[in-house]
C-alpha cells in the first residue's frame, strides 16, 4: 500500500492551516481586546492622503477586453517566431520557411482586419 | 516534404474551406455596397464546391497519427453531408437580418464547418474534444450575432455557459479514460476486454463524456440551451445548429460509443438492465422523446417549436444508436441526414417569413398559403415528415432507426428493447399535434393581416423548394441514400480491419 | 392491358389527377372538378376491367396480377401489389365512391383545385391498400390517407370543424402508432428481412409475442373501422366534414381498417386471433347496439347517419371474427354495402338536404313538408333508409343475414344482442325518416327565409346529383338482386384451398 497521497494530504492540510492560524489569532484579539468605534474617516479608502470623492465604481471600458485579445494573439505569435529568429535562421529547409512565411502572412492579415474594424483605435 | 505535401492533400477539404474563410474575411472589410454580400456568398459557394469535389473526386483512404485522422468512405460522406448544409445556411445567410458584420459571419460558419469536418473524420479522444470544440466556439459567437437584440445576447451567454460546462465535463471524461486505458485513440480503446470495461473510473468517464454528447445533441436533461437558442439566434444560425452540428456530433458519437466503448455497453433490456452506456443511451433516448415532444405541445413560438421538436428527434437517433453495429450506425446517419435537410427548409421558410410577416410567432404564419402557396406546401412537405408520416422521407428514416434498434436485442420473438419502441411510437403520434398546428396556423386560420403583394422569389425559397423535394424524393425513393451509406459503412470497415483503426 | 397494370393504373390515375389539379393556373380552378371526374372515371374503369380480368376457374391462384419489384432492397421491402377477390370488390367500391363524391361536390367553389387534389390523394392511397401485398406498401399507403383528411376536413367542413378534423386525426394518427409497434415486432421477429404477406403468412410466429401484437395491430386497424370504444372519432368527424369527405370516411376510410384487420391482422397471428376471438365479437357487439341506441336520441340528422356507420361497422367486426365462410364473406359484402349506403345517406343529408336547408335539425328539417318540396330527395333517402335497415332486395340484406348467421354458428349469445341490434336499426332509421320527410304537418311549411309574401322553392336537385344518387341506388339493388356478382370472387379467396385466407378458416376455427 502506498503512502504518497496520504503524505501529499497532509502536506495540503498543514499549508491551509499554518497561514489561518496567525490571521485567527488576530481576529480574536481584535475582537476580544480592541473597542468597537467606527467612524468615517477610518472607513475611508486610502488615496495618498487625499481625501476621496465620489464612488470607487467606475465603468470599466469594454475596449480593454478588445485590447487583451488583440495582444494575446500577437503575442503568441511572437513566442512562436522565438525559435525561429533564434537559431533557426539557417537550419531549416525550404518547406518550413515557406510555412513560416505563411504563418506570418496569416497574422499580418488578422492585423489588418483588426486596424481595418477600428479595433485598434481607443472608443 | 512529401508527407506535409501528402497531409495537405488529404485534409485539403478543410484547407480549402479555411483559405476561403480567411478570404472572406479579407474581403469583408471593403465598404459595403449592393453586391457585396453576394459576392462574399459566391466566394463561399466557391470555395465549399471546390472542397466538396476534392472530397468526392480524390478518394484516398487514411489513417493518420493512429486516429487522429481517418479518411474513409463513410467520413467523406458526412464531411460531404455537413459541407452541403453549410452551404445552405450561408444562403439562408445572405437574406437575412443579419447587416453588420457579414464577411465575418460567414467566415464564422466555414470554422464551424472545419471542425465539424474534423469531427466527422476523427478516432481520437484528444482531436473529438478539440474538433468539438473548434465547432461550437464559432456557434456561440454566431448566436449572439445580432449586437442589438437582448434575445440573441442571452441566447449566445447561456449557450456559451451551458456549452462550457459540457464541454468541461467531456474533457474530464475524456481525461478518466485515458488515465485508465493508457491511450487516447477509439482503436486501442475497442480492443478493451469486457472485464477491463467494468471498472468504475472507466464508467464514470464514460457517463462523463455522455453528457457533454448530450449537451451537444440536445438530449434531455442537456437541452435546456435549445429553446432559447433556436429562439433568440439569427434564422440561419439556428439551422446551422439544427443541422451541421447534429450531423457531425451524431456520426462520432455512434463511432465513439459502437467501436470505442464497445465492450463497456451493458444492456438496456426491459427486465435485463446491466451498467454500461446502453441504458444510460436508452434512458437519454426515452427523456429527449418525452419531454420534447410533450413540451412542444403549449409552444407558440415557431422557432421553439423547432428546438423541442429537434430535441425529440435526437432522442429518436439515440434509439437508433443503441442498435450498435451496422444498422445502427447506418439508420442514425441516414436518418441525421434527413432529417437536417428537412429541419434546413422549415428554417428557411421561417426565415422568410420573418423577414416579411416580422415575427415567428404562430399568429404571423396565418394566412401563408394565399400569399406564398409555394412556401406553405414546403412547410408542409417538411412538417408532415418531421412527423413521421408516409410518403416523406422522415418516416423510412424512423422506421429504420426503431427497426434497427429492436431487432439488435431481439431473439425468438423476445422483445427486450420493447419498451423504448413502445415510447418513442407513442410520443411520435403524440408530435402530429404540434405539427398540425403549425399547419393549422398556414392552411386553416385566415389571416387579419392585409396581405402584402405577391413574394418574389429568392435564393432562399429557390433552396427551400429544392430542399421539399429532395425530401419527397427521399421518400419514394430512400435507396439513393440508404446505398451510399451502407457501402460506404462496408468499405469503412474492411479499410479500417486493414489499417488499424477502430471500425469493425 | 395485363391485369397487372389495371391494377397499378387505377392508384395512378389518381396520382395523376391530383398533378394535373395542381397544374392548374388559379383562374381556371371550375375546371379541377373536371379534371378530378376523369380521373375518377379511368380509375373507376380501370377497376372494373381489373374485376372482370380475374380468372375464376379453379386451377388459378387465388392471388392474381401480382406485381413484385424491390423498393429499398436494405430493409426488404418491395413494392408488391395483386389482388384476389377481395380486393377487387373493395376496388369496386372505391371507383365508385370516388365518382359519386366527386358529382355530390360540383357545387364546392371555395378553393377547388386545393379539394380535389386533395380528394384524389386519399382516393389514390385508398386504391393502393387495397392492392399492397407488402406490408410497408400497405402501411405507406394507409398512411396517405390521414393527413388530407385532416384538411379537407378543417377547411371545408361545417359544424366544429377544426376539433372534429384534429380529433380525427389524432385517433387515426394513434390507430397508425400501434399498428407500426406491431409492424416492427413483425420486421424484426421474422427470420427474413422483408415484409412480403404471402411469405409472412406462412411463417409460425412465436405465441408469446402474437399474444400481444395481435391485439394491437388488429386494435389499431379498428380504430379507423370504428370499434367500440375507441369510435367517438367517427360521428363527431363525419359530422364536421363536407359531404364528399363523409361520403368517403364512411364509405371507403373505415373499410380501410377492417380490410387491413382482415388481410394482415388475422392472417398473420392466428393464434393470437383464436386467443382474443372473443373480447374482439363482444366489442364489435356492443357497438352495434351502442350505435343504434345513441343514433336512436340524436337530434341532428348527420349524427344519426354517423352513428348508424358504427352500428354497421360493427356488424363488419361480428363477421370478421366468425371465422367461418358465410359470416367472412357475409363481412366483406357488409364492407361494400355499407360503403354504398353509407354514402348515399351521407350524400343526402349532407348535399341534398343541407346545402339547401342549411340546417340538420330533425324537428325543424320536419316542419318544412321536405316530402312536397323535394321528392326525388325523400325518395332517395327512402331508398337509402330502407337499405340501412337491410330490407331484402339491397345488398344490406345479403350482407347482414350472412354475418348472423355466420355469428350463430360461433357466438350464440352473442347473436341475440346483435338481433336485437338490428331492431333498433330499424327503429332509428324509421324514426329519423318520418319525422324528417314524412310528419304529420299541422299548417303550412316552414321553410328558411320564406314568408307569406316571399315563398320560394328550394333550388331545384343539379344534374350531377341525380346521376350520384342513381349510380349509388344501383349499386346497392343491383348487388341486393345479384349478388354473385361479388360474392363470387370473395367466396373463392375463402374456400379455395390455396388461399392464405383460407388458412383462417381451417386453422382456427373449432
Amino acid at each position: 500500500m502506498s503512502y504518497d497521497y496520504l503524505l501529499l494530504t497532509v502536506f495540503l492540510a498543514i499549508a491551509v492551516i499554518f497561514p489561518l492560524i496567525p490571521l485567527a489569532l488576530a481576529w480574536l484579539w481584535a475582537r476580544t481586546f480592541s473597542p468597537a468605534k467606527p467612524g468615517k474617516d477610518k472607513q475611508a479608502s486610502y488615496e495618498c492622503g487625499i481625501e476621496s470623492t465620489g464612488t470607487a465604481q467606475i465603468q470599466f471600458q469594454s475596449h480593454y477586453y478588445l485590447y487583451a485579445l488583440v495582444f494575446l494573439v500577437f503575442d503568441v505569435e511572437t513566442v512562436f517566431l522565438l525559435p525561429f529568429a533564434d537559431m533557426g535562421f539557417f537550419r531549416i529547409p525550404v518547406a518550413g520557411f515557406l510555412a513560416l512565411m505563411f504563418f506570418l502572412l496569416l497574422l499580418l492579415e488578422s492585423l489588418v482586419w483588426a486596424w481595418a474594424k477600428g479595433i485598434l483605435e481607443w472608443k | 516534404m512529401n508527407d506535409t505535401l501528402h497531409l495537405l492533400k488529404l485534409l485539403a477539404p478543410e484547407s480549402i474551406l479555411l483559405d476561403t474563410s480567411l478570404l472572406i474575411l479579407v474581403l469583408g472589410l471593403i465598404p459595403a455596397t449592393a453586391t457585396k454580400r453576394n459576392l462574399l456568398l459566391c466566394i463561399t459557394l466557391l470555395g465549399g464546391l471546390l472542397a466538396g469535389a476534392w472530397l468526392f473526386f480524390v478518394p484516398e483512404n487514411a489513417n493518420l497519427f493512429h486516429g487522429m485522422v481517418v479518411l474513409d468512405p463513410l467520413t467523406r460522406l458526412v464531411k460531404v453531408a455537413v459541407l452541403v448544409l453549410s452551404l445552405i445556411t450561408a444562403v439562408f445567410a445572405v437574406g437575412s437580418n443579419v447587416r453588420e458584420h457579414f464577411g465575418e459571419y460567414l467566415a464564422l460558419i466555414l470554422f464551424s464547418t472545419i471542425g465539424m469536418m474534423l469531427l466527422a473524420g476523427t478516432e481520437d479522444l484528444l482531436m473529438i474534444f478539440i474538433a468539438l470544440e473548434m465547432t461550437s466556439i464559432p456557434l456561440y459567437v454566431l448566436t449572439g450575432y445580432l449586437k442589438r437584440s437582448s434575445a440573441s445576447a442571452e441566447a449566445a451567454l447561456k449557450y456559451f455557459l451551458i456549452g462550457g460546462v459540457s464541454a468541461a465535463f467531456l474533457l474530464f471524461g475524456l481525461s478518466l479514460i485515458y488515465g485508465v486505458t493508457g491511450s487516447t485513440s477509439l482503436h486501442d480503446l475497442g480492443g478493451m476486454s469486457r472485464d477491463a470495461a467494468l471498472d468504475p473510473l472507466l464508467l464514470a468517464g464514460v457517463v462523463m463524456a455522455m453528457v457533454g454528447f448530450g449537451f451537444k445533441v440536445a438530449a434531455v436533461p442537456f437541452h435546456l440551451w435549445a429553446p432559447d437558442v433556436y429562439e433568440g439566434a439569427p434564422t440561419s444560425t439556428a439551422a446551422l445548429i439544427a443541422s451541421g452540428s447534429k450531423v457531425a456530433g451524431f456520426l462520432i458519437l455512434a463511432k465513439l460509443l459502437t467501436f470505442g466503448f464497445a465492450a463497456a455497453d451493458g444492456n438496456a433490456g426491459w427486465a435485463q438492465m446491466l451498467p454500461g452506456w446502453l441504458p444510460l443511451l436508452a434512458i437519454l433516448a426515452t427523456a429527449s422523446v418525452v419531454v420534447g415532444n410533450l413540451a412542444a405541445l403549449s409552444q407558440s413560438n415557431v422557432k421553439r417549436i423547432l428546438a423541442y421538436s429537434a430535441i425529440a428527434q435526437s432522442g429518436y437517433m439515440l434509439i437508433g444508436l443503441t442498435a450498435a453495429g451496422k444498422n445502427g450506425v447506418s439508420s442514425v446517419v441516414f436518418y441525421v441526414i434527413v432529417y437536417a435537410l428537412t429541419t434546413l427548409g422549415a428554417f428557411g421558410v421561417v426565415s422568410l417569413v420573418e423577414q416579411r410577416r416580422g415575427g415567428s410567432q404562430l399568429h404571423h404564419f396565418q394566412g401563408l398559403h394565399k400569399s406564398a402557396p409555394g412556401l406553405a406546401f414546403c412547410m408542409g412537405v417538411f412538417m408532415i415528415s418531421l412527423a413521421g408520416i408516409p410518403p416523406l422521407a422522415g418516416f423510412i428514416g424512423k422506421f429504420y432507426l426503431f427497426a434497427s434498434a429492436l431487432g439488435s436485442a431481439s431473439s425468438n420473438g423476445n422483445l427486450p428493447l420493447l419498451w423504448i419502441i413502445v415510447l418513442a411510437v407513442a410520443f411520435n403520434a403524440v408530435s402530429l399535434y404540434y405539427y398540425l398546428i403549425v399547419l393549422k396556423h398556414i392552411f386553416v386560420i385566415p389571416s387579419s393581416v392585409e396581405s402584402a403583394a405577391p413574394e418574389p422569389r429568392s435564393a432562399t425559397s429557390t433552396l427551400v423548394g429544392l430542399l421539399a423535394l429532395a425530401v419527397f424524393v427521399l421518400g419514394l425513393y430512400p435507396s439513393l441514400l440508404l446505398e451510399p451509406i451502407s457501402s460506404a459503412y462496408t468499405s469503412a470497415v474492411k479499410f479500417s480491419i486493414k489499417s488499424g483503426s477502430a471500425m469493425r | 392491358m395485363p391485369t397487372e397494370f389495371l391494377l397499378t393504373a387505377t392508384f395512378l390515375s389518381a396520382f395523376l389527377g391530383v398533378a394535373l389539379i395542381l397544374m392548374l393556373p388559379v383562374r381556371f380552378g371550375a375546371a379541377a372538378k373536371w379534371i378530378a371526374l376523369l380521373s375518377a372515371l379511368t380509375g373507376f374503369g380501370f377497376a372494373i376491367a381489373a374485376f372482370r380480368g380475374y380468372d375464376m376457374s379453379p386451377g388459378a391462384a387465388p392471388i392474381q396480377s401480382v406485381i413484385n419489384f424491390p423498393w429499398v432492397e436494405k430493409l426488404g421491402i418491395g413494392f408488391v401489389t395483386g389482388a384476389d377477390g377481395i380486393s377487387l370488390v373493395m376496388l369496386l367500391l372505391t371507383g365508385i365512391i370516388a365518382i359519386t363524391g366527386i358529382l355530390f361536390s360540383w357545387n364546392v367553389t371555395q378553393q377547388p383545385r386545393a379539394f380535389f387534389a386533395l380528394f384524389l390523394t386519399i382516393i389514390g392511397g385508398v386504391y393502393g391498400v387495397f392492392q399492397s401485398l407488402d406490408l410497408f406498401l400497405l402501411f405507406v399507403f394507409y398512411e396517405i390517407v390521414i393527413i388530407p383528411k385532416y384538411f379537407l376536413i378543417s377547411n371545408w367542413g361545417s359544424t366544429n370543424r377544426e376539433y372534429g378534423a384534429m380529433k380525427l386525426t389524432i385517433y387515426s394518427v394513434a390507430g397508425s402508432a400501434l399498428v407500426l409497434l406491431a409492424l416492427l415486432g413483425v420486421y424484426v421477429v421474422n427470420p427474413d428481412v422483408s415484409f412480403d404477406l404471402m411469405r409472412l403468412a406462412y411463417f409460425k410466429f412465436p405465441l408469446g409475442f402474437q399474444l400481444w401484437a395481435f391485439p394491437v395491430m388488429f386494435l389499431g386497424f379498428a380504430i379507423l373501422a370504428g370499434i367500440w370504444p375507441f369510435h367517438t372519432w367517427a360521428p363527431t368527424g363525419h359530422v364536421a366534414a363536407p359531404t364528399a369527405v363523409s361520403m368517403l370516411l364512411a364509405g371507403v376510410v373505415m373499410k380501410l381498417g377492417s380490410y387491413s384487420a382482415l388481410r394482415v391482422a388475422m392472417v398473420l397471428f392466428p393464434a393470437g386471433l383464436d386467443y382474443w376471438r372473443m373480447p374482439i365479437a363482444i366489442l364489435a357487439t356492443v357497438g352495434i347496439v351502442w350505435g343504434a341506441l345513441v343514433a336512436l336520441a340524436q337530434r341532428d340528422l348527420k349524427f344519426v347517419v354517423g352513428y348508424s356507420s358504427i352500428n354497421h361497422m360493427g356488424f363488419v367486426l361480428l363477421g370478421l371474427v366468425t371465422l367461418n365462410t358465410i359470416g367472412l364473406s357475409g363481412a366483406v359484402l357488409q364492407m361494400f354495402s355499407h360503403g354504398i349506403i353509407g354514402g348515399l345517406l351521407f350524400a343526402v343529408v349532407g348535399r341534398m338536404i343541407y346545402d339547401r336547408t342549411h340546417t340538420r335539425e330533425i324537428s325543424l328539417l320536419g316542419k318544412m313538408g321536405l316530402a312536397k318540396a323535394m321528392p326525388f330527395v325523400a325518395f332517395t333517402f327512402t331508398v337509402a333508409s330502407v337499405a340501412s335497415m337491410g330490407l331484402p332486395g339491397f345488398s344490406g340484406f345479403i350482407a347482414e343475414i350472412s354475418i348472423l348467421l355466420g355469428a350463430w354458428k360461433a357466438f350464440p349469445v352473442l347473436l341475440i344482442f346483435s338481433a336485437l341490434g338490428v331492431v333498433v336499426t330499424v327503429a332509428f332509421t324509421l324514426r329519423a325518416l318520418q319525422r324528417s320527410f314524412f310528419p304529420a304537418l299541422t299548417g303550412s311549411p316552414e321553410l328558411p327565409g320564406a314568408d307569406a309574401e316571399h315563398p320560394h322553392d328550394f333550388e331545384p336537385i343539379s344534374l350531377p346529383e341525380r346521376l350520384g344518387a342513381l349510380l349509388l341506388m344501383a349499386a346497392t339493388l343491383g348487388i341486393g338482386l345479384f349478388p354473385n356478382i361479388l360474392l363470387d370472387p370473395i367466396l373463392r379467396s375463402f374456400e379455395s384451398p390455396h388461399s392464405i385466407m383460407h388458412r383462417l378458416i381451417q386453422e382456427v376455427a373449432k
